[in-house]
């Protein structure tokens, strides 16, 4: 019997090809972006479980207070000052390591490298267990010894037995190694994608940091950066919520009142949680809208599938009212239309999966990410979910089919063609109401993104070559000479000198006030350190005053002064509480340290405000001082036409100059991008959805209108021979099928309204025309279903209708 | 009223070529009541089609009212047809969505005219024809005579001048085919034109003259006297 059902149902198929074929479209598609969806947040949610303490390693991350306008509302790590507290504190704990990230010059032989170097407490091997090819997890204990990855290894020595091989950092501080460790699988948060920057290919004690930076081992309250995580290892009776008491009792006691205003809280996260913990931290849950948008797509196809079979099964009444007939009983006929969903959702997860195989490799190249499909594993969810679809999708057309008694499926097919025509307007205003929800909040994340990029235009970006890592002596001994030599190259109109650039996340600030020793009227004040040439580097303009110059001695800050000129921008002349720029001028505010005299700051000049750290911060209030030997970046301005002649130019320049260190440059416009990527990977991917959802929709929209049109040839030949000409039996169908669109955009608008809400509340600088960008959303997709069912009604409408009374 | 000369119609599907039309040369007055006859497949709804401008000749002329409409586009035949030809089919051909009297409106929806006009007009006519009581029901509630009288009802609502009526009685026992050629007849009497095709030798004796075509031809053309 069984098999006599599977036999029809694949007949069924091969019967009407342009049926078949848009339901199968539909459904796979559904089914491929459901499972692609779901394996990636399964993926991105499932790292490090490989690692045998997996369960018992959690992180502390810190939580910042909501005025803190620091554009981030968590960290994933915390001060390396809590560490000793904690340790000796909770002796609960099994261990405790902290990481710290510091880009350092290798030296093996002749040849150097600039390389990103985890330093670490030697605990760290202990909570986390390496496959060692040499040495073992007490490679960290050695002072001056350092841990490479079997990549890193090959890459410096050509070999892996490299015990004791040296490696001198920045020409100063030599290490040995001490292991070498088996490359670390991409499904660890230290290789993770989303988080850049932060691996894990050589590893050394902090001892080692102490001695090549003056790192100071008992760590700091100052200085948080969001790869340096602090790991702990937890005894298997202890749980989270005990961590997190104690991690409360810590910040209580060991950070100062001050600092708590700031730093509200630390925070316990399972280790689990390390790779994905960066949305949490800038406050966008992509996964929970990738799963959700996931969902929805196959929703989507599911809804097309129903629509479409219930629309055809309708034209097989006159089949079900014969069998009927003929003895088939209700629950036989059932059976065959249930069999049917499911064998059309057994073929479609055939497909997908097939689709799948060839996707998901492409996108591991791509992304650098290592997803598969574990089978064993996923079997049990992948059949449930096709046959949950199966007979979701069969149920309902199954059940209409059952319901037809058979006279009147015998005696007039055509007037059978109303039945079931609510239920799949219902079908397709929910259809639509997704659709156009997902096409509304993308418009708005992709203009806001636009706004963000284009703000980023205020500074000359796609000109600017960046020099990088200057903060070595030997080279702020030379900067001089460098300055001068890079002038002369054709081509390069501007060089300047700064602490940081803009469009990097740097957050360096102090706390300011216009009143010696009251703290009060204080706010924190962003620093930057810059030469004179920096304003004209960057075109940015002084609204008052003057720039600071090399010719006045109280422009250059040198240590210890403890009075300076300075410029500042509007907003911190505001935050002073001067109403104009030129009453700002030649006033003064002071700093608040906690160990030497307040130092003095006069305004000399001010600058307009602008954001300098990229806008999905809140603008700040901004210095500009003359600092000299504290730069870290060389921003080299170019014109246009022969930037990568001009680079060449600028390496040889660099080599000419500074012997010891290799040059590393960077275009501006490839920071700017880093920092954006984040937002522009959630648009394409956005995006993506965005297309397919409302694609599937257009299919079923496609579908249905043609069914709907057969059925209703011979009402529409009556019309035209009445006399209706062909608009007039047009904007009949297109009412028709305007009406569900319509109930679509009164649910979907005010959703996606309030969804873009949440997204932009994100923006310092909104976009504005939040809700006619919304409402384009809307006309497009009544376009599209327009245009659709007009092919269909253009087609009808021109057909001679003799045809359609003819046949009756 | 209408005059056709050489007519001929041409079916081309795939490989087979049907003359259902061959050089046919007729010629219909004003007022006149014709029946066409002919046995099953000799072209009698072609024919009707044609003269009723649903369908256009492969060759021949058409006049209709003196007007030569053999080129005319779709839309200026649209034109002709709305206001001077009304239609009845063997099967009705009611909406089923529609009532009677919104079918019957149907037929004044593409004209131009007021809304109050066309209620009027739709109740007088529902008057005539005895359908009145049955204004709100749907055509499915209705037996077929009733059906036929509403399609009656809906080819003269609009004045027009000429009826064609393709075996208006073939679905009908006797007593209510009876009741639609009776009906047919009195429009006559008041003027109106009507062609009709028929296999009833009883129902085309109501008309004055009779066309019996055979494959495609004119075989004779019977003039019965009146009275
Ligand atoms: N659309 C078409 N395509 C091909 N051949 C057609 C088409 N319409 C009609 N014919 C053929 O033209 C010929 C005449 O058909 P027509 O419908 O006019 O016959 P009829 O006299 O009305 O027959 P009946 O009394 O059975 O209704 C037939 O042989 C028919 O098969
Ligand atoms: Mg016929």
């Amino acid at each position: 019997m069984l098999n006599n059902y599977i036999l029809i149902a694949w007949r069924q198929l091969f019967k009407n090809k342009l049926y078949t074929t848009i339901n199968m479209l539909g459904l796979v598609t559904g089914l491929t972006v459901y499972l692609f969806g779901t394996l990636l947040v399964d993926y991105e949610e499932n790292h490090d479980a490989f690692y045998k303490n997996f369960e018992r390693i959690f992180t502390v991350g810190t939580v910042f207070s909501p005025t803190a306008n620091i554009g981030v509302s968590q960290d994933p790590s915390i001060y390396s000052g809590f560490t000793p507290f904690i340790k000796a504190e909770v002796e609960e704990i099994e261990s405790i390591a902290r990481t710290i990230h510091r880009k350092f010059l290798l030296t093996v032989g002749d040849d150097n490298y600039y390389q990103d170097i985890r330093f670490a407490d030697p605990a760290l091997l202990t909570i986390f267990d390496l496959d060692y090819i040499e040495g073992n997890s007490d490679a960290l204990k050695e002072p001056e010894g350092v841990l490479l990855s079997e990549n890193t290894a090959r890459k410096l020595f050509g070999s892996t037995s490299v015990i004791g091989e040296l490696i001198t950092l920045d020409h100063k501080t030599t290490l040995h190694v001490t292991a070498v460790f088996k490359n670390l699988p991409r499904n660890t948060h230290f290789n993770s994608a989303l988080i850049g920057g932060l691996e894990f290919e050589v590893v050394a004690p902090l001892t080692a940091l102490n001695k090549a930076a003056d790192w100071d081992l008992a760590g700091n309250f100052n200085n948080l950066s969001s790869g340096n995580y602090t790991y702990i290892l937890l005894p298997a009776a202890k749980t989270l919520s005990w961590l997190q008491t104690q991690m409360d009792n810590i910040w209580k006691k060991h950070l100062n009142e001050d600092h708590k205003e700031f730093v509200t809280g630390l925070k316990v996260l399972p280790l689990a949680k390390a790779n994905t913990f960066i949305w949490s931290m800038i406050g966008l849950p992509i996964m929970e809208s990738i799963k959700l948008l996931a969902i929805m797509v196959l929703v989507i196809a599911i809804v097309n599938y129903t629509n479409l079979a219930t629309a055809q099964s309708l034209s097989r009444a006159r089949e079900v009212g014969l069998r009927k007939t003929m003895g088939a009983d209700k629950k036989q006929l059932l059976a065959q239309f249930l069999i049917e969903g499911l064998v059309i959702a057994f073929i479609s997860m055939f497909i997908a999966m097939a689709i799948l195989e060839i996707i998901i490799p492409l996108f591991n190249n791509l992304t650098e990410k290592s997803l598969q499909i574990n089978y064993l594993h996923t079997l049990p969810w992948l059949l449930a979910t096709t046959t949950i679809v199966g007979l979701v999708a069969g149920a309902y057309p199954a059940y209409m089919v059952t319901r037809v008694k058979p006279i009147e499926a015998l005696r007039d097919a055509g007037a059978s063609g109303v039945k079931g025509s609510l239920f799949r307007s219902v079908m397709l205003g929910l259809q639509f109401s997704i659709s156009i929800f997902i096409l509304a909040t993308v418009l708005i994340v992709y203009f806001q993104n636009k706004k963000v990029q284009d703000a980023g235009d205020i500074y000359p970006r796609s000109q600017i070559i960046t020099l990088q890592r200057l903060d070595v002596e030997e080279i702020q001994n030379k900067l001089d000479s460098l300055k001068n030599e890079l002038k002369k190259i054709p081509g390069v109109s501007h060089v300047s000198y700064s602490s940081d650039l803009p469009y990097r996340q740097g957050n360096s600030s102090f706390t300011a006030g216009p009143v010696l020793g009251n703290k009060d009227l204080s706010f924190l004040l962003k620093q930057l350190s810059v030469d004179e040439d920096f304003l004209s580097t960057y075109e940015i303009p002084l609204i008052a005053g003057r720039a600071l110059s090399r010719d006045y001695s109280a422009d250059i800050f040198l240590k210890d002064m403890l009075a300076i000129n300075v410029v500042l921008n509007q907003l911190a002349i505001e935050k002073l509480g001067y109403a104009s720029a030129n009453e700002a001028l030649g006033k003064t505010f002071y700093d608040f340290p906690n160990s030497r005299e307040p130092r003095a700051y006069t305004i000399k000049g001010v600058t307009p405000t602008q954001n300098f750290v990229g806008f999905h911060n809140a603008n700040k209030p901004m210095v500009f001082y003359l600092r000299p030997s504290f730069f870290d970046y060389a921003s080299v301005r170019v014109s246009h036409q022969d930037l990568s002649e001009t680079l060449v130019l600028i390496e040889e320049t660099w080599d000419r100059v500074i012997t010891d260190y290799p040059i590393q440059t960077s275009f501006l416009d490839k920071v700017f991008n880093d920092m954006f990527r984040i937002f522009d990977t959630m648009m394409k991917s956005l995006g993506l959805f965005a297309a397919v959802a409302l694609i599937l929709s257009l299919i079923g929209l496609f579908g249905l209108a043609a069914f709907m049109a057969q059925s209703r040839t011979k009402e529409i030949g009556i019309r035209k021979v009445m006399g209706a000409n062909m608009l007039q039996i047009i904007s009949l169908l297109i009412i028709q099928f305007s009406k569900p669109v319509m109930w679509a955009l009164l649910i979907a608008l005010p959703l996606a309204y309030f969804a873009s809400e949440q997204y932009l509340n994100f923006f310092s600088d909104r976009i504005t025309m939040q809700a006619v960008i919304i409402a384009m959303a809307g006309l497009i997709s009544i376009l599209f279903a327009w245009l659709i069912v007009g092919i269909h009604a253009i087609r009808i409408a021109t057909a001679n209708p003799i045809k359609a009374l003819r046949y009756e | 009223m209408l005059k056709m000369h050489n007519l001929s119609k041409l079916y081309r599907t795939n490989d087979i070529e049907t003359i259902a039309l061959n050089c046919i040369n007729i010629e219909i007055d004003t007022g006149e009541f014709v029946a066409i006859m002919g046995p099953s497949g000799c072209g009698k709804s072609t024919l009707l089609n044609i003269i009723g401008m649903l369908d256009t000749a492969s060759e021949g002329q058409y006049f209709f009212n003196d007007e030569d409409i053999s080129n005319h586009s779709e839309s200026q035949l649209s034109q002709i047809r709305k206001r001077n030809i009304g239609f009845i089919f063997q099967s009705f051909n009611l909406i089923d969505e529609l009532n009677v009297s919104e079918n019957i409106e149907l037929a004044l929806l593409y004209h131009d005219m007021a809304k109050k006009e066309r209620k009027d007009r739709v109740a007088q006519i529902m008057d005539k024809v005895g359908i009145a009581h049955r204004a709100k029901h749907m055509p499915s509630q209705l037996s077929g005579g009733q059906q036929q009288r509403v399609a009656v009802a809906r080819a003269v609502v609009g004045n027009q001048k000429l009826i064609l009526a393709d075996e208006p009685t073939g679905n009908l026992d006797s007593a209510h085919g009876q009741e639609v050629m009776e009906m047919l007849q009195g429009l006559n009497s008041e003027g109106t034109t009507i062609v009709m095709v028929t296999h009833s030798p009883t129902h085309s004796d109501y008309a004055r003259r009779t066309i019996n075509l055979f494959d495609g031809h004119v075989v004779t053309e019977n003039l019965r006297a009146t009275g």
